[in-house]
């Protein structure tokens, strides 16, 4: 049994529900926008999730940073330079998060939230590169560590690159997450404000 | 201590008081990553891997890099796009492999007739979309009066379209193989900076032209023509110089 094979399969898995649980919050902050029944549900969601969001960031982060030096360090797959970009986004954050867990300090989303939008833009941007030709802008693969070819390639798709693009997004819906069950929970409610 | 209005005081505490009435979802969280790892575990020891099958299938060939290289004469300086190729002239190095049955093949040198040293990798698009081309070029007699040689190398077993003895085969390529190893030693012997990466000798074993990169198959045919002519060779790119520059 081929240790990388599992971590493949064991990311890839981890990636589609990432992906599940944004497309649901998308869909969720979309709805409440036309929607009261959406917007209730949407308040519940904020509810549960609100008050762990920071620490499942946390574990997001951890564990795509964990994931990422598996990959480099223990599947030596070499990393490329546009990996190298992410790595700078996604290492801090988890970092950054735990300080900001263990110091209780709720403006940890706004020190950590530079690092999503940077790095899901990059992430996006080195996906595209392995599939687009446009996007390659070269006649040729780099003998080091080319950035056009991924080391692995599941259900079509799924790449080291867009692996990082689902964490990013993730990590970015859970910091939103936490922002949003903050102004609930401090918004007067209507019976706090009738006399 | 005065006690002066807080003017803040809507404004809400940056600390947070822990939820542990919702930490039930962190757990939950946890555990479908634990699960997750122990379907990772179960799906491939099934032989049920979700890889997309890029690799090649059928019978490998007994080598796929060479466990022995060993390189005679003057290493070429690496290949640089955009500069002059201070390669022109020098005496091609030489390299003993095997092929991939394991039969030893030379590379190289001064063979008395004209040859392009094709340095190609298996997960390399742009080497995946320049095979068919040279292999067309032969199917039609055009490369009459150059030898070609295929180097694979780059070769990794965790990189898609592996082995690179199944690709050829797929792609009926026409020329002899001499391999690389996984150091990459031959190509690094040749200067090679990407793939696919094409090095041009001629009859006397003089570098008469390198170039890196996919070549469409007009230009392709025209540097066969001309390095079968001793002509200066039509090289893409700024830094496709050749010996009668």
């Amino acid at each position: 049994m081929d240790h990388v094979d599992v971590a493949n399969t064991f990311f890839t898995i981890l990636t589609l529900l990432a992906n599940a649980a944004v497309i649901v919050a998308v869909v969720l902050a979309l709805g409440a926008l036309v929607s009261t029944r959406m917007r209730e549900l949407g308040v519940g969601v904020l509810t549960t999730v609100g008050p762990s969001a920071r620490l499942l960031a946390w574990i997001v982060a951890t564990v795509t940073t964990l994931g990422s030096l598996y990959y480099s360090e223990i599947a030596n797959f070499v990393p490329c330079r546009l990996c190298w970009y992410q790595r700078i986004c996604m290492y801090p954050l988890a970092v950054i998060l735990l300080i900001g867990l263990l110091l209780r300090d709720r403006r940890v989303r706004w020190y950590a939230a530079p690092f999503v939008v940077v790095g899901a833009p990059l992430s996006l941007y080195h996906w595209l590169v392995e599939r687009v030709e446009f996007f390659a802008k070269s006649s040729a693969c780099s003998a080091e560590a080319p950035c056009t070819v991924p080391w692995f390639q599941e259900l079509g798709y799924v790449t080291l690159a867009f692996m990082a693009l689902s964490a990013f997004l993730l990590i970015g819906t859970l910091l939103a997450a936490d922002w949003g069950a903050e102004r609930i929970t401090e918004s007067p409610t209507e019976t706090e404000m009738s006399p | 201590m005065s006690n002066t209005p807080n003017r803040k005081s809507r404004r809400p505490p940056v600390t947070s008081t822990p939820a542990s009435s919702n930490r039930w979802i962190v757990w939950a969280v946890l555990g479908v990553i634990a699960v997750v790892a122990v379907i990772a575990v179960v799906v491939v020891a099934a032989g049920g891997s979700s890889d997309d099958g890029t690799a090649a299938k059928g019978k490998p060939a007994k080598f796929e890099t060479a466990p022995e290289l060993t390189v005679d004469g003057t290493t070429l300086p690496r290949f640089e796009t955009g500069s002059r190729d201070t390669a022109i002239g020098m005496t091609a190095p030489t390299i003993d492999t095997v092929d991939f049955s394991g039969a030893p093949i030379q590379a190289g040198g001064a063979t008395g007739s004209p040859y392009a040293l094709v340095f190609l990798a298996h997960w390399c698009p742009h080497c995946q979309a320049e095979v068919p081309r040279l292999v067309d070029l032969a199917q039609g007699g055009k490369i009459a009066g150059v030898d070609v040689i295929g180097v694979p190398t780059g070769t990794t077993d965790q990189a898609p379209n592996y082995p690179p003895s199944s690709w050829l085969a797929r792609e009926d390529w026409p020329f002899p193989v001499a391999l690389d190893t996984t150091k990459t030693k031959g190509a690094q012997a040749f200067g090679l900076s990407g793939y696919p990466y094409f090095v041009f000798v001629d009859a006397q074993g003089k570098v008469v032209g390198r170039t890196s990169g996919e070549i469409e198959p007009d230009q392709l045919e025209g540097i066969f023509q001309a390095l079968a002519k001793g002509q200066t060779l039509p090289l893409p790119g700024a830094g496709a110089s050749s010996s009668t520059r």
